[in-house]
């Protein structure tokens, strides 16, 4: 008796710490925002309970539609060149061809970097002042097309997920790697004996034996994209005119510089929501466990 | 004889076991290469601009610098207060690793190693965590640490990190301890060990590998951190080098060249790290992902 009695405190004694930090900054303010969201903000300390007001207000506000928009794009296209040219690079590492020691770690630097540092790096090449993108492109021919990608609502965008790309492909490339070191070598080695190589080896064996990976990274990419802050609040702060503000930032714009705490907590909800919605019914339709 | 050779041969080197020709093998270099010159070049760029001088910039964004000017280094540690900034995230980050470790090493061990009644629910309210982005939880966040007065505390923030870090850090360690046999800490018990001495002479060393991988994450995490940083700290002197950096950029605004050496400088410790220790980082980012 005397020995179980220990047990069950020394389980309480062990769980506490953990559990209490866990609540206390990561449970507690979830709950607590999605409180929050139901008040009218005068200041930061006085508040009035408006009940849905606040979400009535978010949804019918164009600038929150444009950044569900701009979320969705930039998750659409950073997942479009991140993926497959992750899969390729994780392939041909995979190869292990000579040097590819050298490759593979040239690869990886990008993601090892500071990401403000590598904001301000793109904004920097992008910049007509001192950038490298203009002279590159008169060097090319096409300097009369050069427009400062970033200062164009039109292109700044595209520009943004291109320097997010360059910033974070190494890290697919690593999980694919990953991925097809672990594929059977029997299986690779009696295909390339039957005479399967090349890309058909690739679509025939290598997809489906790495199936897993891919779908961890379809995920983690996906859900990641849905997060993304910090380079685009550092190369633009979700500018020219809204073009690049994408949920996180319109969230940190509505609570920090308009001062409406009100929306931004219905949009840190939006962002929860969506965040865990999307990992559950992607894990679902690829056939993973749920949690 | 000759069989063995064979059988070694393929071992050694995938291009046999994968039977890459000849003209394939100049297309994938000469992918490679271009991939990598699109890696380096910015960098390289980054470089050469931070050793020029700001008149020379405006004549010649493209060359080697023609005399390297290391005084853009010195200004920008100088003016940037890099040395206060590298201290301060070096401060968040240790709290974040010292707390991570002990939460989630425990939180682990008694789910790993304990059948009890609410071990599944603690498991999943935990581990439900690693959906939960640190986006949503900040307003509120930013509301406690006005109320509580935690601003402007590199421990509070490193506390706070750690708590994002846990949900990632149990799902990892609690599946890395449930693979320890059960006899060791039975015969430790027998032995006369009690809970406490298990877990620290017994679950603790041979979790290592675990906790260097859950370490690792929580670096990589936590020292890029802007977003809680940036709502945490407002004083000039309590910041972390992402916001520091953002501060110097935005103060000297038209110094190009010095501000090149600053992201320069930033960019070092990553770098390092990385230098040091990229074995392990790249094996714990991929178990960490691909739960392994």
């Amino acid at each position: 008796m005397d020995v179980i009695k220990n047990k069950r405190l020394a389980i309480i004694m062990f769980l506490i710490p953990g559990l209490l930090v866990y609540l206390l900054f990561v449970f507690y303010p979830i709950l607590q925002g999605v409180i929050l969201s139901t008040y009218r903000w005068k200041t930061v300390s006085v508040k009035v309970f408006t009940g849905f007001d606040n979400y009535i207000g978010v949804f019918q506000d164009n600038l929150f539609w444009k950044s569900m928009k701009n979320s969705f794009i930039f998750m659409l296209g950073t997942g479009l060149i991140q993926i497959p040219l992750g899969f390729i690079l994780g392939y041909l590492l995979y190869l292990q061809l000579r040097g590819y020691r050298y490759f593979q770690t040239i690869f990886f630097i990008p993601p090892m970097l500071m990401t403000v540092a590598v904001g301000y790096i793109w904004g920097y090449i992008y910049s007509p002042a001192i950038g490298i993108l203009k002279p590159l492109m008169q060097a090319v021919g096409l300097g009369k097309y050069y427009i400062p990608p970033l200062a164009d609502s039109r292109t700044a965008l595209f520009f943004m997920i291109l320097a997010q790309a360059w910033n974070s492909t190494g890290i697919q490339m690593m999980l694919f790697n990953a991925g097809f070191m672990n594929m059977p070598e029997e299986v690779i080695e009696m295909s390339t004996i039957d005479g399967v190589y090349g890309w058909r080896k690739i679509f025939y064996i290598v997809i489906p034996l790495s199936w897993e990976v891919t779908k961890t990274v379809i995920i983690l990419q996906l859900t990641g994209a849905l997060r993304a802050f910090d380079l685009i609040f550092v190369m633009t702060g979700g500018g020219p005119n809204h073009a690049t503000e994408v949920l996180p930032v319109y969230m940190f714009v509505q609570a920090f510089q308009n001062f409406n705490i009100g929306y931004g907590t219905v949009a840190a909800v939006v962002i929860f929501v969506l965040s865990m919605g999307l990992t559950m019914s992607l894990r679902k339709i690829m056939g993973q466990e749920i949690i | 004889m000759s069989s063995i050779a064979i059988n070694k041969k393929i071992n050694d080197n995938r291009v046999s076991l994968l039977k890459v020709g000849k003209k394939a093998r100049i297309v994938i270099y000469a992918f490679m290469a271009i991939c990598s010159i699109l890696v380096l070049l910015p960098l390289l760029w980054l470089i050469f601009t931070s050793l020029k001088t700001q008149a020379e910039l405006t004549q010649n964004i493209w060359g080697l610098p023609k005399s390297p000017q290391l005084s853009n280094y010195a200004l920008a540690w100088k003016k940037g207060r890099m040395g206060l900034y590298i201290t301060n995230s070096l401060i968040s980050t240790i709290v974040t690793i010292i707390i991570t470790v002990i939460t989630s090493t425990t939180i682990s061990f008694i789910l790993s190693r304990f059948t009890f009644k609410l071990n599944r629910t603690i498991y999943y309210l935990v581990v439900i965590g690693m959906m939960i982005p640190i986006h949503a939880a900040v307003i509120p966040l930013y509301i406690m640490a006005l109320n509580l007065k935690l601003q402007n505390n590199l421990v509070a923030l490193g506390f706070i990190y750690a708590a994002f870090r846990i949900p990632a850090s149990v799902f990892f360690l609690e599946s890395y301890m449930k693979s320890i046999p059960k006899e060791l800490e039975e015969s430790a018990i027998i032995d006369g060990c009690g809970i406490w001495k298990t877990f620290v002479n017994i679950i603790l060393p041979l979790s290592k590998d675990g906790i260097i991988t859950i370490v690792i994450l929580a670096v990589l995490a936590c020292w890029n951190e802007l977003l809680v940083a940036m709502l945490m700290l407002n004083q000039p002197f309590i910041k972390t080098l992402p916001i520091g950096l953002m501060g110097f950029i935005g103060e000297y605004n038209s110094e190009y060249t010095q501000l090149c050496a600053g992201l320069v400088i930033a960019c070092l410790p990553g770098l390092i790290f990385y230098a040091l220790l990229k074995e392990k980082i790249v094996k714990g980012m991929t178990v960490g992902a691909i739960k392994g």
